[in-house]
């Protein structure tokens, strides 16, 4: 085969580099030289050459020879995206002779000079593309290894830059190492405080090597970060190298992402033809590659060489040889497997509900049986049930328990009281767990008059311990949900708790003993809960100490999840409305049931430690017997080997039985860059990613170690990534320095860590209930970033002087309000405020808000008409009035989950308890002890500067 | 002296059993971080002999005091205080649902005990020689 020269667009010449044993391609005219072979036309892109089979699918034996399925190494497929009719050949011939002669390019050589380079390039904006190109190129390779420079300036929005993405592609084909590299960009945090439309850029693009990817469309290859991300997108080749970054190694997963309107459910690979590795039993996916004329594929986590199974290239359904470039597995990055029987310990199980509620004086009162029977009621057909198969039973208790008979062909239910909770039994072999098809009447009717019966109920007190028993009893078999309303402390029977809240520990070292498990049974239930397949949703709704943090224990191993509804009174349609909403969310959540899941990763790295709500069965297989959707979790990664490979992926594997009967395997693939370069390290941080995955270790430092201890830790990471930072990539090195230096794209991680700091999980203060506390911390450790982050720094909007467009329709649904730092500075007098934590939502109203607004909004006479508390915004007929109720219903529903914010009227004379919560949300203020963030600021440079002292 | 011959071979007896002891609940660790046995399992299984342990060893040590071997009570005293403060805050047993994030803790600790208990051993084994000597030669120079 010919040198590339010969295929070079006109104004190309193509210098052979010696150090990187490959051609560097020079346009003569600019002097812009790239590692890529150009193409026509500007920025074209390269892999969009490599064209699909043109005609239809070819039989499995031959093979289409455009196709990259020879390439073994990835000269072939640089060489191949330049001359798509070679690249066959390109594989089999000897490797091209390096031209002699030209002087050569090395990478680094140039770097002297970078520094006033980068001077250059401190306008606001970058300078248009042209004049980058010609500015620079005389130092091609320098941009390869990008060094810091310290006086960088701060631009707004670097990413929302017009020129910038034509820049990073200049920047990209620059690159050294054929991929593109990671441009670092310092900011001073002194000069630029945080903008909050910085948590809507996406993180670091990730710059894979080309040719590492199978996929036409790579993109779609690589997981999106919404359901599978990691803190770094380019990763450390060496331990040292990532200790020396001090950043945090993470994945923060969302296997089971609900689907938003408009958007594709996980491709379903249906024909049972699985190719898995046969060392590290990865399942095949677009990073691998395949060798040996097609007849193998190289596991891109192990590197073994694996079989293609047989019939990889038959389309099973018309019969005939498929297309297996078109195979949904080599295509997406997330797909989901129907397992074959192998698969299965035991035939697909239906889905199973048993919702066990709390009919004591107490709950009754408040109106909570009321609210769950109609709700139930009213959700029995969107239940999950498209086979038939789903089975229900109802228990009640107090402190005896209540089951319910409906045998098939009637229409009414029996009760059956149990009093002896010491030792639970089932009253009745039969008909308790029913099927919710054949036994929908006796179902409404019991549903319909369930409140009735109890509502002359006065027993006090719970035996919420032997209603568990019981539930696990019905349905132990099978497996299945739990659905757990209650109402009080448990009392009774085993699991019985007593109200260890004491004001006196609150703030003291000794408040996170209150965090811990009171009682084993909670753990040790779980336990079984977790063997038997059975997974339990807790919803709690007491006005007085409940123990949420002993409660939540029991959803925290068996993948549920916790609702906490304090002092809920039905009274408040408010209450109602929430509580309705989120429970017929969670009923007609179409859940995984039977999961396990399993994360692995290429040589080199190891899952060191597993963070969210699940039971870890062995050293990297996590139990889910009831996988919920929009539930997170985080994985800490070690490097234990230095990593060769140019690229390293992570799969998560989640086995598990669909509700509706079928058992699959969804597979979610990322992969990401390797890099020895520490500037790569920072400039491919994620910092939402870094966030999310300290939130879960911050809580679990609260419960192992303590409140204080664990906000220290986190205090002391922030300032070790500031310090390692300052000390290799500014100027100032280990010495003191005026600025405090952190890359453009870390720059939202101290206001994030502040805010995490100051949340009501972690908060330093006496006068956190404990309850609130373990409810903010169950949700800080099973939250998706896309929750968490408001949750912990949350969106402030003034709505007074909104933007005219703001609260109206767009292209994208309602048009938001441009957020606010959430800082009291911003509050004005005269104005209304909205702040939001994607939990609640506060509209805040200025004393002197002029009558008009107060009219418009709340259709209210004047300021002094208004009443703060939970309410719901009146839909009034005027402009102003809607937008403001289009921007609320938008925050409802932007975000993922089945939570529902409440919405709250804060008036700025009124009433102090609302007041102070709503202005804890403006984590910028200092609060009590807590520090504004200029001070938080002011702290973190001291220390790193301090660090750097001794 | 004879009681105090009887008292080591003891020693010697219990330290054998409890350094077994030891090398079995490593070996369930290192079974654990090999899969081949579940979380569940090993903490029903390794808990059985938790307090037997600790009994077993505060029991030597009580002997220990009894019969006023002080060297031996005194090296054996920080071990019981440690345990029995492990029992006063209620983490002596395993965590089945904590255990791979204390598996680490647990494999030092029990290899330090391992390398206590083998060290213990070979004094008492050392003790019990010096004890049956004196025991011998008061034997020979009463027959002399
Ligand atoms: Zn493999």
């Amino acid at each position: 085969m010919a040198s590339p020269t010969q295929q070079l667009p006109p104004g190309w010449a193509a210098e052979w580099n010696a150090e990187h044993q490959r051609y560097l391609f020079i346009e003569t005219v600019t002097g812009r030289s790239q590692w890529e072979p150009p193409v026509e036309g500007p920025n074209a892109p390269i892999d969009a050459v490599v064209g699909p089979s043109a005609s239809g699918s070819p039989p499995p034996a031959t093979h289409n020879p455009k196709r990259r399925q020879y390439a073994a190494g990835q000269t072939q497929a640089y060489y191949g995206a330049a001359e798509p009719e070679s690249s066959y050949d390109a594989g089999y011939t000897a490797p091209q002779q390096p031209q002699q002669g030209g002087g050569l390019f090395t990478p680094g050589l140039a770097q002297d000079g970078f520094g006033q380079q980068q001077q250059g390039a401190q306008a606001p904006y970058y300078p248009p593309q042209d004049a980058a190109a010609g500015g620079y190129g005389a130092e091609p390779a320098a941009y390869g290894q990008p060094q810091a420079y310290p006086q960088a300036p701060a631009y707004g929005q670097p990413q929302a830059a017009p020129g910038m993405g034509a820049l990073t592609d200049q920047f990209g084909q620059m690159g050294v190492g054929g991929q593109k590299p990671f441009q670092l960009h310092t900011a001073n945090l002194l000069t630029s405080p945080p903008d909050p439309r910085e948590l809507a850029i996406p993180p670091p693009e990730i710059r894979l090597p080309p040719g590492a990817c199978l996929s036409q469309n790579a993109t779609h290859a690589n997981a999106e970060p919404g359901v599978l991300r990691c803190t770094l997108n380019a990763i450390p080749t060496t331990a040292s190298l990532l200790g020396k970054s001090k950043i945090p190694l993470g994945l923060v997963i969302t296997p089971y992402r609900s689907l938003k309107e408009g958007e594709s459910i996980v491709p379903v690979v249906a024909d049972t033809i699985i190719a898995r590795c046969r060392r590290c039993r990865a399942y095949i996916s677009p990073f691998v590659q395949f060798i040996d004329g097609g007849n193998r594929w190289r596991c891109c986590l192990c590197n073994m060489s694996n079989e293609v199974p047989q019939l990889f290239d038959w389309d099973q359904v018309r019969n005939q040889p498929g297309d297996r470039w078109a195979r949904d597995e080599l295509n997406h990055a997330a797909v989901e497997f129907v397992a074959p029987t192998e698969y299965m310990v035991r035939a697909p199980q239906p889905a199973v509900y048993v919702i066990l509620i709390d009919v004591s004086h107490t709950a009754v009162q408040s109106g909570m049986v009321a609210t769950a029977t109609r709700t139930i009621l009213e959700n029995l057909d969107r239940i999950p049930n498209d086979d038939n198969r789903t089975k229900i039973a109802i228990v009640c208790f107090d402190v005896s328990l209540y089951f319910f008979s409906m045998p098939p062909g009637s229409t009414d239910a029996t009760m059956l009281v149990v009093s002896d909770t010491d030792d639970v039994f089932l009253p009745k072999p039969t008909d308790l767990l029913v099927n919710l098809t054949e036994a929908r009447a006796s179902l409404e009717n019991l549903l319909g008059r369930l409140g009735d019966m109890f509502a002359e109920n006065h027993s006090l007190g719970s035996a919420l311990g032997p209603a568990l028993q019981a539930g696990f009893k019905l349905m132990n078999p099978i497996g299945g949900q739990i659905l757990c309303l209650s109402s009080t402390l448990p009392t009774v029977g085993p699991g019985a708790l007593k109200n260890r809240e004491d004001a006196k520990i609150l703030g003291t070292p000794k408040e996170s003993g209150l965090l811990q498990a009171a009682s084993p049974f909670y753990k040790t239930f779980a336990i079984e809960c977790s063997r038997a397949q059975v997974s339990v949703d807790m919803f709690l709704f007491s006005s007085a100490y409940q123990d949420v943090a002993t409660l939540a224990y029991l959803p925290h191993y068996t993948s549920g999840q916790t609702y906490f509804y304090p002092a809920f009174n039905a009274a408040r349609s408010e209450d109602a409305v929430k509580f309705a909403h989120e429970l017929g969310g969670v009923l007609a959540m179409p859940i995984m049931l039977e999961a396990v899941q399993r994360v692995r990763a290429s040589k080199g790295l190891r899952m060191a430690s597993f963070h969210g709500n699940f039971f870890v069965r062995s050293t990297d297989l996590l139990a889910m017997p009831a996988v919920p959707q929009d539930q997170s979790y985080a994985i800490e990664i070690q490097i234990e080997d230095t990593i060769t490979a140019p690229f390293v992926m992570f799969q998560v594997a989640v086995l598990h039985t669909t509700c509706y009967g079928e058992r699959r395997i969804r597979v979610i693939n990322l992969a990401l860059p390797t890099t020895s370069n520490l500037s790569e390290v920072y400039a491919s941080a994620d910092q939402v990613a870094i966030a999310t995955l300290l939130a879960n270790k911050a809580v679990e430092r609260t419960i192992t170690h303590s409140l204080e201890n664990s906000r220290e830790a986190l205090f002391t990471k922030l300032v070790e990534i500031f310090s390692a930072y300052k000390a290799s990539m500014t100027a100032a090195g280990a010495g003191a320095s005026a600025q405090l230096s952190i890359s453009e794209n870390l720059k939202m991680l101290p206001v994030l860590i502040l805010g995490l700091l100051k949340n009501v999980g972690i908060r330093q203060s006496a006068q956190i209930p404990p309850d609130l506390r373990a409810y903010a911390q169950a949700l800080l450790t099973s939250l998706p970033s896309q929750q968490l982050i408001p949750y912990i720094y949350p969106n402030f909007y003034s709505l007074h002087n909104m933007a005219p467009e703001a609260g109206t329709i767009g292209e994208n649904g309602i048009i938001m309000p441009i957020p606010l730092p959430p800082s009291s500075e911003r509050l004005e007098r005269h104005g209304l405020f909205m702040i939001e934590d994607g939990q609640t939502i506060f509209l805040w109203v200025g004393r002197d808000a002029v009558p008009q607004l107060v009219m418009d909004v709340f259709d209210l006479p004047s300021y002094e008409a208004l009443r703060g508390g939970k309410t719901t915004l009146p839909v009034l007929d005027n402009p102003f009035n809607q937008r403001v109720n289009a921007i609320i219903q938008k925050t409802r529903e932007m975000r993922r989950g089945v939570y529902y914010p409440q919405l709250y009227v804060v008036k700025e004379d009124g009433e102090m308890p609302l007041r102070l919560w709503a202005l804890s949300l403006l984590i910028q203020d200092r609060a009590d002890v807590l520090p504004s963030y200029q001070q938080f600021i002011t702290q973190l440079k001291d220390k790193v500067n301090g660090a750097g002292n001794y | 002296m004879l009681g105090t011959g009887w008292l080591f071979l003891f020693a010697v007896l219990m330290a054998a059993g409890l350094l077994f002891t030891m090398v079995f609940f490593i070996i369930m660790f290192s079974d654990l971080e090999c899969d081949y046995i579940n979380p569940i399992d090993l903490c029903n299984k390794l808990n059985q002999f938790v307090f037997p342990e600790n009994a077993a060893h505060a029991f030597l040590t009580l002997l220990f005091l009894l019969s006023g071997q002080w060297i031996a009570f005194l090296l054996n005293l920080p071990l019981v205080l440690f345990n029995a403060n492990k029992i006063r805050n209620k983490n002596h047993m395993y965590d089945a649902t904590e255990i791979f994030r204390t598996l680490s803790g647990h494999k030092t600790e029990s290899f330090f005990k391992l390398g206590f208990y083998l060290l213990s051993f070979f004094y008492y084994l050392y003790r019990l020689i010096g004890g049956v000597r004196s025991m011998i030669v008061a034997l020979i120079s009463e027959s002399e």
